[in-house]
């Protein structure tokens, strides 16, 4: 999980320098960890507790948690990640893969205690930390399994009605849950009528490699702006009316007792023509696991680009 | 004689740096080969090195047991010959045998290493032999031994590195990883050639 808040910009200039040193003072590190995979910091800022992640310097947020309310989502896109629900034809069990400090996957599990929640962590320690820090419980139908998210997938026989996908190491998301193979994994662990929601960073030229990919395998894909993040949602069949979605939307308002009332999420709904180059690149390239260059794509500026 | 020698150094020295740079470009490969199977985490990796590290070790052991029999340019082009083989059979068969591996005994630490043996073990020791024979034939007397040893081991190194750096930077970028595979199977064919040539062989 990740918003990309620059703190302890050591080569960061003076602009963000300024919002460093305040968030250092105002933040205390509760615990630090070298993971297998990460170097994990844990911070409080009452009432919030944040998983960062450090990397190069700098330090990426994985999740925020409010300890003084546990089905809170202070993170925008982490809330449009549940937009996923007006979409499903049914919602009985849904998969995340990237399990981080939880927050999406709890609120998800809060407010439908009766569905199966599964998230899929590839670091037990970030777990551990959750489990510790994040208000994370053993609970029936709530369950965290510690794999890499594209094995849990190939090895499962499960299928499910949501899988939400948030797979980020710092700034990066490993190659192999990027390619055209492995959504055609996560497409073969649909239910009929599941969806698939995606958080997507949208600032570099990966953003149009990562859409095109998407957009090959699943026929119908909607956007939603969050803050700096792009949250997808893809789905097979044809394209799902307005009104359609604003019926379950309502309907599933109501159901569960959102708090982010999906409807209103629904008015943030955008579509693009991922053909013809206006927002996402002509010659951007479908990414494959023999071919997909994610640190080179990384380290291009999307320029003078619209974002869906 | 002694210019023919010297030709023959040179090739022989050319083919230590491109085939350096081949074997750890091949290295830099298998991971991906191995991450959409068994994960991208530190285990992946320490199963690939450990596993090149010990297709060198059985290279090393298993060319200075055979350079007193055949202490020719030809012995090394035949190795490198069947590792150029060898490579050009993976891009069809690994997807394949990696699935067999994750199916039969799963994704740990063991399976982990049977793909990275799999895939690496063979080329990359028929490839280690190259430096301990190259290091015979380059050798004329007893007081050179140490001279020609280190320039061998010097001039192999720097293609090992210029191997990682241009198949991580350049060709992964660029070319899908089946096709950088078949062009190493393709320059290491190239060098056995070489290795072939009549005034290689003449020298032995």
């Amino acid at each position: 999980m990740i918003i990309r808040s620059v703190i302890f910009g050591a080569l960061a200039g003076a602009l963000i320098g300024l919002t460093a040193s305040f968030a250092q003072e105002s933040r205390n590190l509760l615990e630090s960890k070298e993971s297998l995979y990460n170097n994990i910091y844990v911070y409080e800022q009452p009432p919030y507790v944040s998983m960062t992640f450090g990397h190069n310097r700098k330090i990426y947020t994985e999740s925020v948690y409010n300890t003084r309310d546990d089905r809170d989502l202070p993170v925008a896109y982490t809330r449009f990640m549940t937009a996923s629900l007006m979409y499903a034809k049914d919602v009985h069990s849904i998969l995340e893969i990237g399990f981080g400090g939880g927050r999406t996957s709890w609120y998800l599990h809060k407010f439908l205690p009766n569905v199966s929640v599964t998230s899929v962590e590839l670091d037990p320690t970030v777990v551990q930390l959750a489990r510790k820090y994040f208000g994370i419980k053993e609970e029936p139908n709530f369950q965290v399994a510690t794999r890499d998210g594209r094995l849990f997938l190939s090895e499962s026989k499960e299928r499910y009605d949501l899988i939400l996908i948030d797979a980020y190491r710092g700034p990066f998301v490993p190659f192999h849950l990027l390619t055209k193979e492995f959504y055609q994994i996560v497409k073969d662990h649909l239910a009929d009528g599941g969806v698939v929601a995606q958080n997507v960073e949208p600032s570099t030229m990966l953003f149009d490699a990562a859409i095109k990919t998407i957009s090959v395998v699943f026929p119908q894909l909607d956007f939603y702006r969050a803050d700096g993040n792009i949250v997808t949602v893809a789905y097979e069949g044809p394209e799902r009316k307005p009104e359609d979605l604003a019926s379950f939307a309502r309907d599933r308002d109501k159901a569960y007792g959102l708090r982010y009332s999906l409807i209103e999420m629904l008015s943030e709904r955008r579509r693009i023509q991922i053909d013809g180059g206006n927002v996402i690149d002509a010659s951007a390239k479908v990414l494959t696991d023999d071919f997909a260059p994610v640190e080179t794509l990384k380290n291009i500026e999307r320029h003078n680009r619209k974002l869906p | 004689m002694k210019s023919s020698f010297r030709v023959v150094a040179l090739f022989i020295y050319s083919c230590a740096f491109i085939v350096g740079g081949v074997l750890m470009g091949f290295e830099m490969l298998g991971s991906r080969y191995l991450f959409p199977y068994f994960g991208g985490g530190i285990g992946t990796w320490a199963s690939l090195i450990s596993t090149v590290l010990c297709a060198l070790a059985i290279g090393y052991f298993a060319g200075s047991a055979i350079v007193a029999h055949y202490p020719s340019p030809r012995t090394i082009a035949v190795a490198i010959l069947i590792a150029a083989a060898y490579l050009a059979c993976v891009p069809v068969t690994a997807d394949p045998v990696m699935e067999k591996i994750l199916n039969g005994i799963g994704d740990g630490p063991s399976a982990t290493l049977l793909a990275a043996t799999a895939l690496l073990l063979v080329p990359l020791s028929l490839l280690g032999t190259f430096s301990p024979i190259a290091v015979s034939i380059l050798t004329r007397s007893a007081h050179e031994a140490g001279r020609v040893a280190g320039l061998v081991y010097g001039v192999s190194t720097i293609g090992n590195v210029v191997g990682t750096l241009l198949t991580t930077f350049l060709l992964i970028p660029t070319i899908g990883s089946r096709s950088i595979t078949y062009i190493f199977a393709v320059v290491l064919a190239c060098c056995a050639a070489v290795l072939f040539a009549p005034t290689a062989r003449r020298l032995a």
